[in-house]
């Protein structure tokens, strides 16, 4: 067997479309394939046994016994019977198909059947008809049928949804005992439910085939994982630490006020008479080439600017230059850049990185409260890196660091957020891991966003507003 | 020349300055800059640390401005273009000191005289005269008019570290004080620790000590472990290496980053840890070699001492200054044209353990040097808090300007009297140390032990690691990193 998907472009009913699928499986390999919900990812299965319509590229080397067990076939299944059901043109009672008809549809083995249906313990439900069956014992029919065709290629949908513990633990043995004898196709959203003996994974992203990972590669692995918990859970953003909250701003004032700020460097002007407000529950983009500023100007915000005791500038209630301290405008922000990173190379564990963000420090210097730690505690579980709390921020991959740095600038909910190209420097996966955690910040909390970049395709769901900075 | 003031005390009242130093939890500055509000800082001078200290206090709330001389500001200096540049208001002294509410004096030590005379008629009645060095003070008695108040804050860091500390959320140690002497409303106190606050140093730990300890203490470390015998450390090493057939290359970069990687581990762990660093028989051999190291050089660490205690110290400096500075430029330019400095660092790879292995030597240097530093200060009457700052956890970043440029930078950064001071160990210390290097072979320098298997006697490893646990350097630095735990620098 070598199935191949070359740029195969498929409808379904124009409900879904998967695109430009390349893809190639062969006999040595077990694939899971993974992604949110409405990725796909069933779609890509059901490809395999032949569902959906072609529009362009090819699809070759399917075998000709095809195993498919999924909601779909298993609801077509169903729907059939009720439909025999009400096909009363007999004009008596249909008792419906019972188990053991539709557990051997033909020619199946039926010794294996028998075996396959003491193992799932479903001897006393072989003679009921098929649609007075619960949810999960249909189920299980469909995978003794699938199991029992003895076919070339294996493709399973969600196979352990529903399944007791019993049931689930004696179905992944099963499974692996097949290792040998058929290729297997899985589609699953949990990690933890993924077999051993997979070997390759693929990653299913509004239609589109984004990764494809050896499961050998742990690096790759791990941050797959962590991309499907954030696509997938529906964890909520961890709320603040009410111990130090930050103080309540007036909401009739804007967040940020810039009065004609003029910013120059050995007579070259960096920023010209530039006005820029900021309300609250705005959010914004910045974007503008390098050398356009933008830097500069987050810096005038976040107090980082020398030059901003000698502007006109009003930030969070303050009219800068009047006695505060930049500690008191800093509680106000969370903020993300690249020249962060660089500076936070601390040996410090993650729990501390995230802790640190209330004190808005490099490090920690103070005594983190129990309630702090419980609160990073649910932005490392947030993250899928609940494992990984005191582990050094230094010994993190690059785009972990960026992870947890988003998280340490929200922990304790700014009213703004700044991202200074927070996706720079990252590869596509780090940078889609990235996007997801600041979406599910943007839609989860009050904060509003700052977000600076300038390509065209990162840009986050919810964002409305825009300065544009042009080259001096 | 003016009267050394710490001579002019009873011997009573001497002992009991020099023995002030008490650490000061971060709980005692529950006021944060409050005693600052409303006042006007005024700061002369915009140089290392002056830039640092205020923009320092600025971020943390207060009304910062610079006075620069006249000069300066015609010419627009770096000081001037440092300050302008900033937004900070520049003016001349006429302009800004009758406005102060606190002038802060952060010129080189050896202006001060000059500096101190010419704004003290300008400042206002009441106002606060502070210091980051005692110098002026202590060991040219300056006399400062009744009615001011007089105040040190020491950032026990150069200028770079007190303003990348503070943007990290921050601070460096601080060492504070008031001159009892002028101290006429009693706020000197109340007026340092706001000062302390603004510039961050009350998070990493503020000690309350004097200007005296805070000066022999200063004086002592700076001269002897810091930067005098790091440089002759290095000009011996270097010499070493050339003369037994190393490469001059690897030499000069074994020394120039070697100092940098093995303070490191004693920036984290102490002595102890920097000599953990090294194997059993290594170590065995550093521990050795700086005992001998100690007992040749006790002497002169005691004379350091001496001379500083007793005032000979500063009046032969100071009648250097007044000589136009004859000795300073000449060993200056001696130190430029040594073989080390004139080596640059060869093209070669040293692992980070190679610098400890093949620089036994370094670190027994190094181990010396602070215990004996350390030793001499504390039997002077410094309390060990302070001995230790001043010698154990200032050499990491000493050792540092060495890696960036050699001599020249170290001489460079430090100020004239700690560059002055090293001139002076070095010109005493190379001779001393000349018998004991005709013992030294690249074994402990350059090439590291040949030996089969790292085997030790275990009864003297036992005897060795218990007595460098037990000096008691190791029990202060313990304490005292305790309260900077996070402080973490990684490269
Ligand atoms: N460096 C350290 O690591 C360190 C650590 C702790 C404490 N301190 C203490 O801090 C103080 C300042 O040291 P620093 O290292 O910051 O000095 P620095 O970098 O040499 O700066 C000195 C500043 O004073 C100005 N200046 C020089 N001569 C002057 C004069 N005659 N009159 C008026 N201004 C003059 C210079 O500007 P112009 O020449 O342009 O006028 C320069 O801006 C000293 O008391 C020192 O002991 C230093």
């Amino acid at each position: 067997m070598n199935i191949c998907l070359d740029n195969l472009t498929v409808n379904f009913d124009d409900r879904f479309q998967l695109d430009e699928i390349n893809w190639q499986l062969d006999d040595s390999q077990h694939w899971v394939i993974t992604g949110a919900n409405g990725s796909g990812k069933s779609a890509l299965a059901a490809v395999l046994a032949g569902i959906g319509e072609h529009i362009s590229g090819t699809l070759s080397g399917v075998p000709a016994k095809v195993g498919i067990v999924s909601f779909e076939a298993q609801a077509e299944l169903i729907e059939a019977e009720l439909k025999k059901d009400d096909a009363d043109i007999m004009d008596v009672i249909s008792a419906g198909t019972p188990v053991y008809e539709i557990l051997n549809p033909g020619n199946s083995n039926q010794q294996l059947i028998d075996e396959l249906v003491e193992k799932f313990s479903m001897q006393s439900l072989v003679n009921r008809a098929f649609r007075k069956l619960s949810t999960g014992e249909s189920r299980k029919v469909m995978l003794i049928r699938a199991l029992a065709s003895e076919p070339d290629l294996l493709v399973l949908d969600e196979p352990f949804d529903g399944l007791d513990a019993y049931t689930l633990e004696m179905l992944q043995e099963y499974l692996t005992s097949l290792v040998e004898t058929v290729p297997m196709v899985l589609v699953l959203n949990r990690f933890d439910e993924f077999p051993e003996f997979i070997t390759h994974i693929a990653y299913i992203d509004d239609g589109r085939l984004q990764h494809q990972i050896d499961r050998n590669d742990s690096k790759a692995y791990n941050e797959l994982y962590q991309l499907l918990h954030l696509k997938t859970t529906d964890l909520q953003v961890p709320a603040a630490d009410p111990e130090t909250a930050i103080p309540r701003l007036d909401p009739a004032q804007p967040l940020v006020h810039l009065n004609n700020i003029d910013i120059k460097y050995d007579d070259h002007k960096i920023i010209d008479s530039l006005n820029w407000t900021i309300e609250r529950n705005q959010h914004w983009q910045l974007s503008g080439p390098n050398g356009s500023g933008k830097t500069c100007l987050l810096s005038l915000i976040t107090g980082d600017h020398p030059q901003c005791y000698v502007n006109d500038i009003f930030v969070f209630g303050f009219q800068r230059g009047n006695g505060e301290s930049i500690w008191q405008i800093k509680q106000f922000i969370g903020y993300v850049s690249t020249a962060l990173q660089w500076e936070y190379k601390v040996g410090t564990g993650l729990r501390n990185v995230i802790i640190s963000g209330f004190y808005d420090s490099i490090g920690l210097y103070t005594k983190a409260t129990d309630r702090q730690k419980k609160i990073a505690d649910e932005w490392l579980a947030l993250l899928g890196m609940s494992n990984r709390a005191d582990v050094p921020f230094n010994k993190l991959s690059y785009g972990d660091q960026r992870l947890l740095l988003i998280a340490r600038a929200m922990v304790k909910h700014p009213p703004l957020l700044i991202l200074d190209e927070p996706c720079l420097g990252l590869d596509d996966m780090n940078r889609q891991l990235v996007l997801a955690l600041i979406e599910k910040i943007c839609a989860g909390s009050e904060t509003s966003v700052l977000y600076v970049n300038h390509h065209p395709e990162d840009q986050i769901k919810g964002i409305d507003n825009y300065l544009a900075l042009e080259k001096k | 020349m003016p009267n050394n003031y710490f001579n002019t005390l009873p011997l009573r009242e001497q002992l009991a300055q020099l023995a002030k130093c008490r650490f000061m939890d971060i709980s005692e500055f529950p006021d944060g800059v409050e005693a600052l509000k409303g006042k006007k800082i005024v700061v002369i001078g915009c140089g290392a640390q002056g830039l640092a200290q205020g923009m320092n206090l600025r971020d943390s709330g207060c009304d910062v401005s610079y006075t620069l001389r006249a000069a300066a500001i015609a010419e627009k200096r770096q000081s001037w273009k440092s300050a302008t540049e900033n937004g900070f208001v520049v003016g001349t002294y006429e302009e800004l000191i009758p406005t102060a509410d606190v002038v802060l004096n952060l010129t080189p030590d050896k202006q001060h005289t000059a500096v101190v005379n010419a704004i003290m008629p300008l400042m206002k009645q009441g106002a606060c005269l502070s210091y980051s060095h005692g110098f002026n003070i202590v060991e040219e008695g300056m006399k400062i008019r009744e009615d001011l108040t007089v105040i040190m804050v020491a950032p026990k860091c150069p200028g770079s570290e007190v303003r990348n500390e503070y943007v990290r959320g921050f601070g460096v140690p601080t060492l504070i004080a008031v001159h009892e002497d002028n101290d006429p409303k009693g706020e000197g106190l109340a007026l340092a620790k706001a000062y302390a606050v603004g510039t961050g140093g009350h998070k990493a730990g503020v000690l309350m000590s004097s200007f005296i300890a805070e000066v022999k203490s200063d004086l002592m470390g700076e001269q002897t472990i810091l930067c005098g015998m790091l440089q002759t450390g290095s000009l011996l090493c270097f010499d070493k290496m050339v003369e037994e057939g190393i490469d001059p290359g690897y030499a000069s970069k074994l020394i120039q980053f070697g100092w940098e990687t093995v303070t490191e581990a004693l920036k984290y762990g102490g002595v102890t840890n920097m000599l953990d660093r090294l194997s059993n028989p290594a170590k065995i051999k550093a521990f050795d070699l700086s005992e001998e190291l100690k007992q040749i050089m006790r002497p002169l660490y005691n004379k350091h001492q001496d001379d500083i205690i007793d005032g000979t110290f500063s009046r032969t400096m100071m009648e250097d200054w007044a000589n136009d500075d004859v000795n300073l430029l000449g060993w200056r330019a001696e130190t430029a044209e040594t073989a080390f400095e004139k080596t640059p660092a060869g093209d070669v790879e040293i692992s980070e353990q190679e610098y400890f292995d093949h620089g036994i030597l370094m670190v027994a240097m190094v181990k010396a040097g602070v215990e004996l530093a350390f030793e001499t200060m504390t039997a002077a009457g410094i309390v060990a808090d302070s001995a230790y700052y001043e010698s154990l956890h200032e050499t990491p970043l000493i050792a540092n300007t060495i890696a960036r440029k050699k001599l020249y930078e170290m001489n460079a950064t430090i100020s004239d009297t700690a560059e002055y001071g090293c001139y002076l160990y070095n010109h005493a210390c190379l001779p001393l140390l000349a018998d004991f290097m005709k013992g030294i072979k690249t074994d402990v320098i350059g090439r590291g032990l040949a030996v089969d298997d790292n085997g030790v006697d275990n009864a003297r490893l036992i005897e060795v690691n218990t007595a460098l646990r037990a000096h008691p350097v190791e029990a202060i630095g313990t304490v005292l990193r305790g309260h900077m735990a996070d402080m973490k620098k990684i490269v």
